[in-house]
């Protein structure tokens, strides 16, 4: 059970979730067609009319794009020393990338009965399912290996610890790459990864990866807002594809870049929260809602009655706040964290089961977009890891930060051409 | 005929290969083009919506300049040029995004661009005006093998001598992974020019003998006591004097087999020279060698490097073979068909063993089964009945 005020927890805070998207006044705007790849901003994820999302682009799939159902995440450590390998696997991923987000085996070149097939076959005769593949460069990428130290953009340092970060696992945070890969069904995107995976061998390899069962952040204005494993709707005003203002303001990389290969690229992070669902499972209703703010039936603030409702943070009843200022929501609020707001994209996850105490190992595979992780995520980050109620009943395993160079332009172009010839 | 041209080079050697020694060799990352390609080049388009396109498709006689882009075709690493089995001119290690150029010495006639991997493998490729030999005369078919056998050993020495500073860079800054890396690259060179470093007598123990071959107390020299050391010692320490031995060694080849290779082209009575018999001699020798220390694992028995030595000897005896083939004809109509048959099928043994993840990319010795070695002795075996019966044919006619 919680305390109320400022509870100063030792876990985890549930990264912004709930916060930063059920702050906010709106829900996404309206109008603009996605200009992006991957901006299908009519038909929900899902609808079979469409399961096919363009890959090239100015910016890559999978950021702005209607979040999907299903994710897998990859990091990967470079093993090579040579420019050359390392230049070569990303054509060979943007060539792969290319053809699976179309539904596409890596080559339709005949097969030869004598050698290991190209494509490992598992969505032969499979739709794309929106699938959507985006490749990001970790901070370990700018060492002295390749001589891009002069190429590390500012935004990209790692993350100085936050408040809970004591029990991250290394051995699960960070890597020199990253590939995410989200689509409507779980086989597809298991492909794209296994694929790249397998087109890396002798140049990176697998460091951690991380499947998702269902979408935690809706990011198409046509998307439902969905529910996280405690059972409370989340992402109610996440930045929304077709909110190009917002994706300019938040989530793109400008002009004013200091590392111009990055412009109209992002940056990436990820955050594995782990739930404690037992203990969850058993904290009463009105203590759920006070920590989110919200009712769980509805997704209404506490001060409302619909989900989108605009949450008032004045508001007092008996002379306490009916908005606790710890609980998930006030912390996140962008009115009250300077307008800050980041493009969430998570998915829940279960591992199944913690192999020590027998109970259900799931939570919230954390995933965001902006322009500045340090001035975005980290400052959102330190006050609910500091103050949160959610804190008792989560804990944060691995953290991770990329930075995802923008889309590809035609056939031939690949992740990153810019920041190795620039 | 359903030929089997692939090369076997594996994948990790990376840039500098069969045509560093006779033609220009980069790399780039390819870059939109605002003008044409420069006239006499060749260019060879990699797509996976059109396979192998070369345009154009015909060019006259002389030097070429081949530009190679691999747009968006995953499954391609690398291009050729072949002519009767022969590799005249290839590039290795492309990718997606990625082009390079390469360059090669054609005659008149016909060729096939293979990009092994393509939606479209193979197209044709036509080399107009200056004909090569298309005399009967047998004694200028035979001079003309060993002219061209002596440029392919003069690249492969090449292509040797450029890969060993990576050895020697690698071991210097005690990187010993890198070091395994450069050890396999290098060997490969060597393993297909090897009958030719034998015939210098003091060359081959000093570069290639193995611990079991010297006597107790006499220096060990050459590739197997890096190789030891890099494996069993799993160190690069005090290596520095042998990685100088062995350049200085691999120098002294390179300057005297680029003397044989003058005196063969001048075509000269006077100095050493290949020898068309001993060219025969030498594609058997690269066999048996396979036979005798490959098969059993006894070449390279720390680093397990064998099958990467076995496909370079195999490719090494077939262009032998191939430079013959001219005058083959001439004595015997039914030689060149029955070996080549054979030698397609040994080539496509070996490329099942091929593994780009391994070391060297084909798999380690030690993870190649039993069943798998007796069908590599069987297809061993196969070519080497009938090519042992060329060199007799060929110093006698």
């Amino acid at each position: 059970m919680t305390t109320s005020d400022s509870f100063q927890s030792s876990r985890r805070s549930f990264l912004g979730g709930a916060g930063l998207v059920f702050g906010g006044a709106l829900a996404g705007g309206i109008a603009a067609q996605g200009l992006t790849p991957g901006a299908s901003t009519g038909s929900p994820a899902g609808s079979a009319a469409d399961s096919t999302v363009p890959f090239f682009g100015d910016h890559q799939g999978g950021v702005s794009t209607a979040a999907q159902d299903r994710l897998m995440f990859a990091a990967l450590d470079v093993t090579t020393t040579s420019t050359e390998d390392l230049t070569h696997l990303l054509g060979r991923w943007a060539a792969m990338a290319s053809r699976f987000t179309q539904g596409e085996q890596v080559s339709a070149a005949p097969e030869r009965a004598d050698v290991p097939p190209k494509d490992t076959g598992e969505t032969l005769d499979m739709p794309p399912e929106q699938l959507t593949i985006t490749v990001g460069f970790g901070p370990g990428l700018f060492d002295d290996r390749f001589g891009l130290a002069s190429r590390m953009p500012a935004a990209l340092k790692p993350l100085d610890p936050l408040p809970g970060d004591q029990v991250l696992d290394p051995a699960i945070s960070g890597g020199d790459l990253c590939i995410q890969a989200c689509a409507n069904d779980p086989q597809v995107v298991f492909h794209a990864v296994r694929n790249m995976v397998r087109a890396a061998r002798g140049v990176a390899v697998l460091r951690w990866s991380q499947l998702g069962f269902g979408r935690a952040s809706a990011t198409g204005s046509g998307q439902s807002t969905p529910r996280n494993l405690f059972g409370f709707k989340d992402g109610t005003n996440n930045i929304k594809a077709d909110d190009t203002a917002a994706l300019s303001d938040y989530v793109w990389v400008g002009d004013d870049t200091d590392q111009p290969w990055m412009t109209g690229g992002t940056y990436l992070v990820t955050r594995k929260i782990r739930m404690e669902i037992e203990s969850w499972d058993a904290d009463f209703l009105a203590d759920q809602e006070r920590i989110f703010a919200r009712l769980k039936s509805t997704g209404a603030p506490l001060t409302g009655s619909a989900e989108f409702d605009p949450v008032d943070f004045g508001a007092t009843s008996g002379g306490e706040p009916v908005i606790d200022p710890n609980s998930h929501v006030a912390l996140a609020a962008p009115q009250l964290n300077d307008g800050v707001r980041i493009l969430r994209r998570g998915y829940n996850y279960t591992d199944g089961q913690h192999a020590g105490n027998g109970k259900l190992d799931a939570g919230l595979f954390f995933i965001c977009f902006q322009q500045d992780p340090h001035t975005q995520f980290a400052v959102l980050q330190e006050k609910l890891g500091k103050s949160d109620l959610l804190n008792e009943y989560i804990a944060h395993v691995s953290s991770g930060v990329w930075a995802v160079p923008p889309g590809l332009s035609e056939p031939g172009d690949w992740y990153g051409k810019k920041l190795f010839s620039p | 005929m359903n030929r089997t041209t692939r090369s076997l080079l594996p994948l990790t050697v990376a840039a500098s290969l069969l045509l560093s020694g006779c033609g220009s060799d980069s790399d780039s990352s390819s870059d939109k083009k605002s003008d044409g390609p420069s006239s006499g080049t060749i260019e060879i388009t990699v797509s996976e919506a059109d396979g192998c396109v070369a345009e154009p498709d015909t060019a006259p006689a002389g030097a070429l300049t081949f530009h190679v882009t691999n747009v968006d075709a995953a499954g391609v690493t690398e291009v050729e040029v072949v002519s009767d089995q022969r590799i005249r001119g290839e590039k290795e290690n492309l990718a997606p995004g990625f082009d390079a150029t390469f360059s090669a010495k054609l005659d008149g006639g016909q060729y096939e661009i293979y990009c092994p991997g393509a939606t479209t493998e193979k197209v044709p490729f036509t080399v107009t005006g200056e004909a090569p030999q298309t005399s009967d005369d047998l004694s200028v078919l035979l001079q003309q093998a060993t002219v061209d056998y002596a440029e392919y050993i003069d690249t492969q020495v090449g292509a040797l001598q450029e890969s060993l500073p990576a050895l020697v860079d690698a071991i210097a800054d005690g990187d010993l992974e890198a070091a395994k890396i450069a050890y396999a690259n290098s060997r490969v060179f060597y393993e297909k020019i090897e009958p030719v470093a034998e015939s210098f007598g003091d060359l081959d123990p000093a570069i290639d003998l193995r611990e079991g071959d010297v006597a107790a107390g006499e220096d060990l020299t050459g590739f197997h006591p890096i190789e030891k050391a890099l494996w069993i010692d799993g160190s690069t320490d005090g290596l520095e004097e042998l990685t100088t031995q062995l350049t200085a060694d691999v120098d002294d080849l390179k300057g005297r087999t680029g003397e044989l290779s003058k005196n063969t082209k001048a075509d000269s009575a006077d100095g050493d020279r290949y020898l068309p018999d001993e060219i025969a001699n030498g594609a058997v020798a690269l066999l048996d060698e396979v036979q005798q220390s490959k098969i059993t694992g006894e070449e390279e028995a720390y680093s397990h490097l064998d099958i990467v030595d076995f496909q370079a000897n195999v490719e090494g005896s077939l262009q032998a073979f191939a430079t013959l083939k001219p005058a083959l004809d001439q004595i015997d109509e039914t030689l060149v068909p029955t070996i080549s048959d054979k030698f397609d099928l040994l080539v496509a043994e070996v490329q099942k063993l091929k593994d780009p993840q391994s070391l060297g990319g084909y798999v380690a010795y030690d993870k190649v089964t039993d069943a798998q070695k007796k069908t590599l002795t069987d297809s061993l075996l196969a070519v080497i009945e009938p090519l042992s019966t060329i060199s007799s044919k060929v110093a006698n006619a």
